[in-house]
């Protein structure tokens, strides 16, 4: 690959000179970037150190690190890492790496280094083609070949004349670029309109510095609103976001699984040959991070036996019931008092008994969220949906609002919280405003309206974005007085204390460019997802991927015979992706978008390395998948797949503690 | 680091009539990208009857992916007259080279951004000029800072700190001078003249080679 680093150390009789008039010297070096990742540190620094040895000069300590210019980061990484005593700065990077360091702290800095000057820009993917910046893209008159890259001389009005046998005088491996804009412009009959065109200027001055200085500004201002990092996917709810909700047709079996939350698998307590009733028990929870499951239909148990489940795979015990098609009810559902009777403990019970999970897509017991055992100052809902296609969340919404504020105010009342907050992304503004009327008779309860930015949803990034605090490596939400729900579960609480039923059903959003009519639906849970696509009118095209949940995060399912679980938020098709990853060229986006502020590219690093203690010391347990690290990766590396295989790598070493 | 913006109305009402098939990228929005004043061109077009067919996609610039996206959306290019792109300079190439008979227009102006990796803008830009001069002036480059990118010190154009240039921008030298002043090292500026070296790192190698 084109190695694209910007920097070179100076010559040595440079250096001494830089280095004669100081002493008490901390190097930091920049470990670069656009450069294929083959070393994990680089040989400036020591070089430097030994040179200022030879010198003897006193080196206090020395940092190597990535991506220098990313501010945010390197304040946090040297923090209290240069010694007292220091009295130099000797910085290896960049220029923007040197001027970041100089400008964090007080200490004349220096470089070790000079620029270097290549010309032009390569693309985000791993492409040969380059973008010069120009401001005035020419490609329109030129038939999409640039000529200020691609020609030596960058001229705009046609050849220079010097090319010889179609190669260019300047470089003779090169072709001339303008014997392939009149190939090209030839080919496509636009001759004639090229010719017409006036002689083009070039203009230097067309960059406009106040609208990039207005935009870097805003840029930086946006990208640390709220929590670092995070993308903005092209959303693609327009396909179902207009569609109401509407009951999915009773299905003939669903298939049960005892396992549809995080914990210990529910134990069956039915079998064959049973007759069952909507809503009645049928698994009983076991362990304190567990749940009960119910049944989701009237009818027969058929068997209980393994069955493949979206995420787990084949072999997961599941019971199948065959419905009778009447729905009756079972005797445990009927309404319990109101919620201004209900003691705290009252409630947290109802939520246990009824089996409610998280419905985002975690699935974690919601009673053990409730017990949280420290003070919580606010209970937030998420309402957020920042998943790419999904949109049952925010159908929810409109059609639920009041059982979601119901909900919340049965979940401040069980942690005695005295705020509670309802987030909404502002691509829902119709969301945003029937929720504000919702909780308007209640004073301590508001809707909060931010930024659309995925993973805005995550509980962490919800917290910092809602209540400006962060919450620490390894802790919980409740560590920081906060519990967090998604706007489903609400609504599912609500339905156990008000009408006494039990997690059967759940909005789910059908969509995708693949599916013939996408659309958002309640469906019971056991459906199976085959009956939802064939309900929607199948897959259209060939090579398409389908996932249970959104694009970012969402869980590939091979097999459509699968049942819609508690956390089943969507079932979508979208475009295959068969993108080859290529070798890693440091670009540093994976560690500019991470919301986790940890980087990326070192886990897919030092677990090819099969090195655990790094992967640990570099917090790789905080990573929940997010995936917006293999979203914006230039080299498309299957980055939540290496991370996946790093933490197993750690799990080892956590067990040991 | 790159950002597009929109070609003006009058541009792109330029390009050849007939039916036009719109392409955006989304895959560097964060990089900047006219949102809005696209939607509004494209109900613009739609209204008028003239828009052939529409896709959003991501990263248009990686060829592998772009061609297998837009396979789909074949038959609706070939119904068009013209297809505009609105992507960086990079993604418009890629497209036009993929669709190398018909007629790629880009709907946008590519513009560099201070900054290397990632995908935030950075705070201060770097020049590429060869010969860093960084420690000569406190960390604050005088080529990138100053209007006029001087080494020497400052114009004497300043006003209340301000550049004579650009009345909303500090006067780089300025800065410069208050920081080397509050470490005490305004000696440094006794340095000999320096005379900034305009080669190309190409130019340079390629004479040392020959």
């Amino acid at each position: 690959m084109v190695y694209y680093t910007k920097y070179e150390l100076k010559n040595e009789e440079e250096l001494r000179s830089v280095l004669q008039g100081i002493d008490n010297i901390f190097i930091v070096s920049c470990n670069k970037c656009f450069k294929e990742y083959s070393t994990v540190s680089e040989p400036e620094a020591d070089a430097v150190a030994a040179l200022a040895a030879a010198a003897g000069k006193t080196v206090t300590g020395s940092a190597k690190l990535d991506f220098l210019c990313n501010r945010v980061q390197t304040e946090r990484k040297l923090a209290s890492c240069i010694p007292t005593g220091t009295e130099n700065v000797l910085v290896i990077s960049c220029g923007i790496g040197v001027q970041t360091i100089a400008d964090m702290q007080a200490l004349p800095t220096f470089t070790a280094t000079n620029s270097l000057n290549y010309i032009g820009h390569h693309g985000m993917a791993l492409t040969k083609k380059t973008c010069g910046a120009c401001a005035q893209c020419y490609l329109n008159l030129t038939g999409g070949i640039c000529p200020i890259v691609d020609c030596s001389k960058s001229l705009l009005n046609g050849p220079c004349g010097g090319a010889k046998s179609g190669k260019c005088e300047v470089d003779p491996n090169k072709d001339c670029v303008w014997g392939k804009i009149y190939a090209r412009l030839k080919k496509q009959g636009r001759m004639e309109e090229y010719l017409a065109q006036g002689v083009q200027t070039r203009d230097y001055g067309a960059v406009n510095v106040e609208q990039v200085k207005a935009y870097v500004a805003e840029n930086r201002a946006k990208r640390y609103e709220g929590f670092y990092g995070g993308v903005h996917p092209a959303e693609h709810k327009d396909y179902t976001e207009a569609l109401p909700l509407q009951a999915f047709p009773e299905p003939d079996t669903v298939i049960l699984p005892l396992a549809m939350h995080i914990g210990a698998p529910a134990n069956p307590v039915v079998k064959a040959g049973d007759c069952v009733k909507v809503g009645q028990i049928i698994g009983e929870q076991v362990g304190f991070v567990g749940a009960p499951v119910h049944s989701s239909v009237s009818g027969t148990v058929v068997e209980v036996a393994p069955h493949t489940h979206p995420n787990r795979g084949p072999g997961v015990l599941s019971v199948v019931i065959r419905s009778d098609g009447r729905n009756t009810l079972d005797e445990s559902v009927k309404p319990n008092k109101p919620l201004e009777e209900l003691t705290p403990d009252e409630i947290i019970d109802i939520v246990k008994q009824k089996g409610i999970v998280g419905m985002g897509g975690a699935t974690f017991p919601t009673y053990v969220k409730l017990k949280p055992g420290k003070p919580i100052d606010a209970v937030l809902i998420n309402g957020s949906e920042c998943e790419p296609y999904l949109t049952a969340d925010h159908r929810m919404m409109l059609e639920y609002a009041d059982e979601i504020v119901y909900g919340l105010r049965a979940m401040m009342k069980a942690v005695s919280a005295p705020e509670g907050v309802i987030l909404i992304e502002d691509n829902k503004p119709d969301a945003i405003a029937v929720m504000e009327k919702a909780v308007e008779p209640y004073s301590n309860i508001r809707v909060c309206a931010a930024k659309t930015q995925y993973p805005e949803g995550a509980e962490k990034m919800l917290i910092k974005k809602v209540m400006g605090r962060q919450v620490p490596s390894g802790k919980l939400p409740a560590d920081v007085g906060c519990v967090v729900s998604n706007a489903s579960t609400a609504k599912a609480i609500s339905d156990a204390i008000q009408k006494g039923m039990p997690l059967i059903e759940r909005a789910v959003t059908v969509t995708g460019e693949y599916i013939r009519k996408p659309g958002n639906y309640m469906v019971k849970l056991g459906t199976s997802v085959q009956s939802l696509i064939d309900y929607c009118g199948g897959i259209t095209g060939e090579d398409v991927t389908l996932k249970m949940g959104g694009p970012m995060m969402g869980a590939p399912i091979s097999d459509a015979n699968v049942p819609i679980l508690k956390g089943s938020n969507g079932v979508i098709a979208i475009a295959a992706d068969h993108t080859a990853p290529q070798e890693c060229i440091k670009c540093g986006r994976c560690v500019d978008v991470c919301p986790m502020e940890l980087e990326p590219l070192n886990f897919a690093k030092y677990t090819d390395l099969g090195d655990a203690q790094t992967l640990l010391k570099l917090n790789i347990m905080d990573c929940f998948s997010c995936k917006c690290c293999e979203y914006v990766c230039s080299s498309k590396i299957p980055l939540v797949a290496k991370i996946a295989a790093g933490k197993g790598l750690v799990a080892p070493l956590l067990k040991k503690k | 680091m790159l950002m597009t913006k929109l070609k003006s109305k009058e541009t792109i009402a330029s390009l050849p009539a007939g039916k036009i098939f719109l392409l955006s990228c989304h895959g560097c929005k964060e990089v900047g990208f006219p949102e809005r004043e696209i939607q509004a061109l494209r109900d613009e077009l739609a209204a008028s009857g003239r828009l052939a067919g529409e896709f959003v996609t991501d990263y248009i610039c990686n060829p592998e992916n772009m061609r297998l996206r837009l396979k789909s959306h074949l038959a609706e290019i070939a119904e068009a007259d013209a297809v505009l792109v609105f992507s960086c300079g990079v993604g418009v190439q890629t497209v036009s080279e993929f669709l190398d008979d018909t007629r790629v227009y880009a709907g946008c102006d590519t513009v560099a951004l201070p900054g290397f990796q990632g995908v935030t803008a950075a705070q201060y830009d770097c020049g590429q000029c060869g010969e860093c001069y960084l420690n000569l002036t406190g960390g604050i480059c005088p080529i990138t800072a100053c209007s006029k990118s001087l080494v020497n010190g400052p114009c004497g154009g300043g006003k209340n700190g301000k550049c004579e240039v650009d009345p909303d921008m500090d006067c780089g030298w300025g800065k410069i001078i208050k920081k080397l002043k509050a470490q005490g090292r305004l000696d440094v500026l006794r340095c000999p003249t320096q005379i900034h070296d305009f080669h190309t790192d190409e130019a340079t190698k390629a004479a040392k080679e020959s």
